[in-house]
């Protein structure tokens, strides 16, 4: 353009080309310049302008430090001024010797664009944009490509000198663009100075248009019929004769190399070994949904390893982490997990909530299990019958190991070992000591828990009664601690409810507990009830009825017995209510009442008309018929159709009758024990017992048929206990085990799978004794039993 | 319920042969512990270190499983750890006393 070099001569207004230049070259961006408007504005902006070029480039700055008239003038040896001056005189601002300096001025050329951005119309061209770079020293308007000033500014490129006369140009207009800046400042110091902060147009530095086009778009259309029409010139192109092929030359465009530098670039290392469960966690996490899983695992899991690398007591070395904490999401996690997408920022669990909460009780409780397996896994091996370990560091106990041997090897001499009780541990705890055992019981589903009710039998020491819930695998402590308001007397764990525990109590209240909640207070009571019993209940049992009774419901029923004389079965209307089974008439002595009379009835004073209820039995196959034993010592059959009338009465108890049990194995048999020393055998028919059983003067308080063989049963009296078996003597306990003096044995119950019995005292402790050397035979020896009956009776005829 | 846990603990450590018992949340630091602070910690920290390579050992091998009691068999005693997220419990305990 000519406007640009006629312009150039004029010294004032030799800013506004090479402003103008300086700003194509500085932004890069050709701008063409033809409004008229040009001029003025440049005028109106030369101040900024010149500012903001100065500030930003250096060189620019240098030179206006620089002695305004540097010239550089070249001497050759004679003297001459040979000053090469230059063809074209550049624009001054368009000086950038420093190739790192276009790219400053490229923000200050944007900052010029602001201005112009009214003014110019802003052209890109990728091509020029990368090629002009130092084309563009004192370029007029290379986008217009005026090729002599091409050809001018590709000469002085490679002359150096130039380059210097540009800045010294430049160093002349500088001054003077100072000069101008001066003044103005001089006058208007004070003076508000108003920048605009404008948005620029976009500035597109490089324009790919694509080549493939979206099928949505508006264009899809057209281009595919282009497409289409496309291939169908190239299928008809190849015999056609209206296409030739031909080769052409193209010029290549010369290849340049442009160095540039930039700062370093940080990098950082990042390392994570993924284990198995670290996928499994990160895609089970990510199917629940979680947003930006992928970067959060990456940047969670990372920050984890930062957090437990800086961990303040931990020296681990984390063969996963091999991080640099640099470039990281450093987070303030404090917890040592190992799910990588857990980034939490929380404060760390207070330990009182540790303490609380219920994982902590849970671990606690399996924690004293395992103690306590260690403590007494000998005996629990032994109970289970499984052969115990010993433990191969504990060298003193060999040698009482080895003594023990020799003593049963001396033993095993003489004969066959004696049967004999071995002690295998007992429960009790702190709670537990003192009380009197009155009742056992096992739980129907679970053969592992023992249930044992603690009171007084005698009137007397009545106290505030308890019932604990053991569990074999904690003999030091029960699992569950229900305190009654008075002793406990009965239990008896239900068949179809496996945790409805029915305890009968000293004050005839009879209460039901849920064991497997872990609430003190029973599910129900029957001290609201308007029936209930006045007296002690000696027994409850659950008890199975396969036919329903006048049409009530089937299942399960609870039935109990009572000093006062009744036995009554137990259901839920409305609250617990009871329906008398049976009264319990007390009968006289039939021979008395022959011999005297009328006058029996005078003498004798009647507290009232019922005999108190000691126990009861229902029979194992047929729950209608039920024994009773009575104070009396009378035992009476009855049915549950019958409630008036006892079908059968066996007398033969001269005391109150303590427990009376049905064989297991044989439908007919049953024992009875009193406290008249005794244990009767009776066979259903026969109204005189057919065996009875004496070893001790003492009352025996508890009989029961060994679950096992038919021929054995154990018995408790107050000194001690006996494991009597028929099949080897029926004089003579087969075992006897005498109680710890001062204790007096209550309760027994045999273990239903192995060879244990557990026996209750009055101190509070159940101890658990394991048959060694027992066997009654092979079988459940019925016949054997039938045998020694039939024998007996044949002898007795 | 805090006296109940009270009262297990106190059972806990007045068991047969029970030599400590310790407790310490996610960082390692003690909660109880009826050693002294050094052992502590000294147990605390190798413990947790074992754990952690247990749980990874046993997750591994299956992701869907997971560590629930680490038990130690020694010579002298046997160590026993409950691991949980926020905090672990430790017992040494002397089976042979």
């Amino acid at each position: 353009m000519s406007i640009p070099t006629a312009k150039l001569k004029k010294p004032t207004l030799k800013v506004t080309p090479s402003s103008r230049a300086m700003n194509i070259s500085t932004s890069g961006i050709l701008r063409l310049n033809r409004s008229a408007t040009y001029a003025r504005s440049i005028n109106a902006s030369v101040s900024r302008k010149s500012f903001c070029l100065a500030a930003d480039s250096k060189i620019l700055e240098k030179s206006s430090v620089q002695t305004p008239k540097h010239t550089i003038q070249v001497l050759d040896e004679n003297g001459k001024d040979v000053t090469p001056r230059p063809v074209y005189q550049p624009d001054p601002a368009a000086v950038q010797s420093k190739h790192s300096k276009i790219f400053a001025s490229d923000t200050s050329g944007g900052t010029m664009s602001d201005f112009y951005s009214t003014t110019y119309q802003t052209t890109t061209n990728a091509s020029f944009a990368g090629a002009f770079t130092r084309s563009l020293f004192g370029s007029g308007s290379v986008s217009i490509g005026s090729q002599s000033i091409m050809e001018s500014m590709s000469e002085e490129i490679e002359d150096p000198s130039s380059k210097r006369d540009n800045s010294i140009s430049l160093s002349d207009v500088q001054v003077k663009r100072e000069e101008v800046k001066e003044l103005i400042q001089e006058e208007m110091l004070d003076d508000m100075v108003d920048l605009y902060l404008v948005e620029s147009d976009t500035l597109c530095l490089l324009d790919m248009p694509a080549i493939s086009v979206s099928v949505d778009s508006m264009e899809a259309e057209s281009v595919k019929e282009r497409n289409s029409r496309y291939t169908e010139l190239c299928k008809n192109r190849t015999g056609n004769d209206k296409y030739m092929g031909r080769s052409m030359q193209t010029f290549n465009g010369a290849s340049k190399t442009k160095e540039v530098q930039s700062e370093a670039i940080t990098m950082a290392d990042a390392a994570t070994i993924a284990n198995n469960w670290d996928m499994y966690d990160s895609f089970c996490s990510a199917g629940q949904g979680e947003v930006d899983l992928s970067t959060d695992t990456d940047k969670a899991s990372i920050a984890e390893m930062i957090h437990q690398n800086h961990g303040p007591t931990r020296t681990m070395e984390r063969t996963m982490s091999v991080i640099s904490s640099s470039t990281i999401v450093s987070s303030s996690s404090s917890r040592m997990e190992m799910e990588p997408f857990v980034v939490p920022s929380e404060s760390k669990p207070d330990p009182e909530l540790i303490l609380q909460s219920e994982e902590f009780q849970q671990h606690l409780f399996v924690m004293e299990r395992i103690i306590l397996e260690n403590i007494y896994q000998p005996k629990l091996a032994a109970y289970r019958q499984l052969p115990t370990l010993e433990d191969p560091d504990s060298m003193p106990k060999a040698v009482p190991m080895v003594v023990s041997r020799r003593e049963e090897s001396s033993l095993d001499e003489e004969g066959p070992p004696t049967p004999a009780l071995e002690r295998l541990w007992s429960f009790s705890c702190e709670l537990t000591t003192g009380r009197n055992v009155s009742s056992m019981a096992w739980n129907k589903r679970n053969p592992d828990l023992l249930a044992v009710g603690y009171g007084q039998f005698a009137f007397k020491d009545q106290k505030p009664g308890l019932v604990c819930c053991w569990s074999l695998k904690n003999p030091s402590w029960p699992e569950r601690i229900f305190t009654c308001q008075s002793g406990v007397t009965a239990l008896d764990f239900s068949a179809s409810s496996a945790s409805m525990l029915a305890v009968g109590m000293h004050d005839g209240t009879i209460a039901t507990y849920n064991v497997q909640s872990r609430e003190k207070t029973p599910v129900i009571d029957s001290s609201d009830c308007v029936h209930k019993h006045t007296s002690p209940v000696w027994q409850v049992r659950w008890i199975n009825h396969e036919r329903a009774l006048s049409g009530e419901d089937k299942g399960e029923a609870l039935i109990s017995v009572s000093a006062d004389g009744r036995i009554s079965k137990w259901f839920l209307r409305k609250g617990l209510d009871c329906i008398d089974l049976m009264k319990l008439k007390r009968t006289r002595n039939d021979r008395f009442k022959r011999q005297v009379g009328e006058k029996e009835r005078k003498s004798e004073a009647l507290i009232s008309r019922q005999a108190p209820g000691l126990c009861f039995d229902f029979h194992p196959t047929d729950s209608n018929i039920y024994l009773a034993g009575t104070e009396e010592g009378h035992i009476h059959k009855c049915s549950c159709s019958y409630n008036e009338q006892f079908l059968e009465t066996y007398q033969a108890h001269k005391g109150p009758l303590y427990r009376i049990t049905w064989s297991p194995f044989c439908s007919d048999v049953f024992l009875s024990c009193s406290s008249d020393w005794t244990i009767q055998l009776w066979r259903q028919d026969l109204f005189t017992p057919v065996l009875g059983f004496m070893s001790t003067q003492r009352a025996v308080y508890d009989v029961m048929w060994s679950p096992k063989w038919a021929t054995v049963f154990g018995a408790v009296n107050e000194g001690r206990m006996e494991i009597w078996d028929l099949g080897a003597s029926i004089l003579d306990p087969t075992i006897v085990n005498p109680a710890s003096p001062g204790v007096k044995l209550t309760s027994l119950l045999f273990a239903t799978e192995t060879d244990c019995v557990l026996v209750g005292d009055s101190d509070g402790q159940v101890s658990v004794y394991q048959l060694k050397n027992f066997t009654a035979g092979e079988g459940t020896q019925v016949g054997t039993l039938e045998d020694i009956i039939g024998s007996t009776l044949a002898s007795q005829l | 319920m805090c006296a109940e846990v009270e009262e297990t603990l106190k059972r806990i450590q007045t068991h047969k042969g029970v030599i400590g018992t310790i407790v310490v949340n996610a960082e390692g630091i003690p909660i109880r512990t009826t050693l002294d602070n050094s052992t502590t910690v000294q147990y605390a920290g190798l413990l947790h270190q074992l754990t952690m390579k247990a749980r990874s050992t046993v997750r591994d091998i299956d992701p869907q499983n997971d560590l629930t009691f680490l038990r130690i068999r020694s010579k002298k005693h046997e160590i026993m750890v409950a691991p949980d997220k926020e905090y672990m419990l430790i017992v040494i305990q002397n089976p042979s006393e």
